[in-house]
């Protein structure tokens, strides 16, 4: 698509300075029909007469010219609790997705068929029937336990790849990074390995509601529905009704959290995700709550967190280029390094293209282009 | 005088062996070589390096570096700012130009680097291909490390000795990129021969 100006507001900078388009023309070092040309869309500065107008105007990229909104990566993340998105984290995750462009080429030929979920109620019955669907798609009982290999097929199947990273425990705004590149029709998962495994399915099963759901991605909305997708696909009414069973017998919070744990444990998801769930359930059935609050919940959590999954993967840490690579085909049956590896070969691209695919520190980056290129 | 910025990798392949490096004026223009706080802060940033050049702390170059820092004034902030977003916006609109031929797309930090170049008039010195690629859209001067250790060497601020001291380092620490290795048999030819058959 042919780049064009944004013209509105190169008019309200002419206009803040007391300007018209004949002397901006002068001020460039271009004619009048020039300037005529850019404000309608017709013709596009070169790159050193932009750079003039940046400097002339004070003006930046994203203000300059117009963001090609139907080709532009579509971002989610899946945030630390607390942490705040900025417009910087939401320009980087973009940037990301601009530099995944050339690297599509070298996955294999995309499906035609997806999964798309159209009800994204949150209601309780509405959504137990989603899940419920989900469940019998991926041939899993409704009170099975979800293994991770199920989730990873649904990616596969979607023609979404998953980029395992390990950006440290504590460093980063967000744990998962959902960039859709919509033009491509292909969606890169980024998952932190640094990440306990008590939480690690959770994350991915609220990704997989993104990728069943590409409307509702970089939106709120989509963020709410994708939280209660994951809880309620990993934790379904008929569990949720069992523990609610086995827990209500219970008389105090420490015999209540120990068994909702028993059933943490055998889903290898977090205490608090039971809990929510069986809340949930109890407030649906018209039930009394369990004797025990959401802050007897996170006391417990918090003092056994458990393995991270990097750990549970590689021991010893870090591993060596070699192994992270082939755990991303073997384990998440990602083909994401084989097409790095196909692109780095095939146009012999630089090693700092895959410091900004990863997002990792350089030398980092170094070993594993040093290990793709050998 | 004309300002020469050196970027990370090519401050790092010459101020061991060439003393002093930043601040002095050489040559009839005359040029003076300058480094930005950002060379100083991604080396602090990333282990491998400082294990790599363990030289960088030392306080003679501390001290050097420091006296040839460039401050800027807010309004040169603002326009390097707006240069560096509109380099960097170019780049992603069009990246699969920059993942060709060993190039790699221009990080944040490279097109700040080109930025503070364009805003200060100064020539940039590095030897990633991508930045080069960039410079030459934005119509930027910029130099390969070569070209300024052959404009030293006119000016006699290095002799073949020591240009052949700096070839032999950047072999022994397998750095030798694409370009150098081409210089070493066309500008360096007096010193090094032509390419052996």
């Amino acid at each position: 698509m042919q780049k064009t100006l944004h013209s509105e507001s190169i008019r309200a900078a002419l206009a803040s300075k007391g300007w018209d388009q004949k002397k901006l023309a002068e001020a460039v070092g271009v004619s009048g029909q020039a300037v005529t040309n850019w404000m309608k869309g017709e013709d596009f500065p070169r790159p050193a007469t932009l750079l003039k107008l940046a400097s002339i105007l004070s003006l930046g990229f994203e203000q300059l010219v117009c963001a090609d909104l139907a080709s532009q990566p579509v971002i989610a993340f899946r945030k630390k609790g607390g942490a705040k998105t900025t417009e910087e984290h939401i320009l980087r995750a973009r940037a990301m997705g601009a530099m995944l462009k050339p690297l599509v080429k070298y996955l294999p030929a995309r499906q035609s068929l997806r999964t798309q979920i159209s009800d994204t109620s949150r209601e309780y019955d509405q959504l137990q029937a989603t899940v419920s669907a989900v469940r019998s798609k991926l041939g899993v009982g409704q009170a099975a336990v979800l293994l991770y290999e199920h989730l990873i097929n649904q990616f596969v199947e979607n023609d979404a790849v998953i980029v395992p990273v390990m950006w440290g425990e504590k460093k980063r705004h967000e744990n998962a990074l959902h960039i859709h590149l919509p033009v491509e029709k292909v969606t890169f998962i980024y998952l932190n390995l640094d990440t306990h495994l008590e939480d690690f399915k959770f994350w991915m099963a609220h990704e997989l509601a993104h990728v069943y759901t590409p409307d509702l991605a970089g939106k709120e909305e989509g963020e709410d529905f994708a939280d209660a997708f994951a809880g309620a696909l990993l934790f379904p009414k008929e569990l949720a009704h069992q523990a609610y069973v086995a827990a209500n017998t219970k008389r105090s919070p420490s015999g209540v959290i120990s068994a909702l744990h028993t059933f943490a444990k055998e889903h290898v998801i977090s205490l608090f995700s039971v809990f929510t769930e069986v809340s949930k359930y109890a407030a649906a059935m018209g039930l009394p709550q369990l004797k025990a609050s959401e802050q007897d919940v996170h006391a417990v959590r918090n003092s056994v967190r458990g393995e991270l999954v990097s750990a549970t993967l590689f021991r010893p840490l870090p591993p060596d280029p070699k192994t992270y690579i082939a755990s991303a085909h073997s384990v998440f049956q990602s083909l994401f390094f084989t097409a790095l590896q196909a692109m780095l070969r095939d146009r012999e691209t630089g090693s700092g293209y895959v410091q900004q695919v990863l997002s990792v520190a350089l030398p980092d980056a170094q070993a594993v282009y040093n290990e793709l290129t050998r | 005088m004309t300002l020469a910025l050196l970027d990370t990798n090519t401050y790092l392949r010459l101020a061991k062996r060439i003393r002093p490096l930043l601040g002095v004026e050489f040559g009839q223009k005359p040029y003076v070589l300058r480094v930005l706080k950002d060379v100083e802060d991604e080396v602090r940033r990333n282990r491998t390096l400082q294990f790599k050049f363990p030289w960088f702390d030392d306080e003679d170059f501390g001290a050097e570096r420091d006296a040839a820092q460039i401050r800027l004034k807010a309004e040169e902030r603002t326009l390097l700012d707006n240069t560096q977003s509109v380099m960097r916006g170019h780049v992603l609109s069009d990246v699969d130009r920059y993942t060709t031929g060993g190039r790699q797309p221009p990080s944040d930090t490279d097109c700040r680097v080109l930025a503070f170049g364009q805003v200060r008039e100064a020539i940039v010195v590095t030897d990633d291909l991508g930045m080069h690629l960039l410079a030459e859209d934005f119509e930027i001067p910029i130099w390969h490390g070569w070209q300024l250790l052959a404009k030293m060497r006119t000016a006699k601020v290095v002799s073949n000795e020591l240009v052949r001291e700096i070839y032999r380092a950047l072999e022994a620490n397998d750095d030798l990129t694409r370009s150098w290795l081409e210089a070493k048999h066309t500008e360096f030819v007096r010193i090094f021969g032509p390419l052996p058959k």
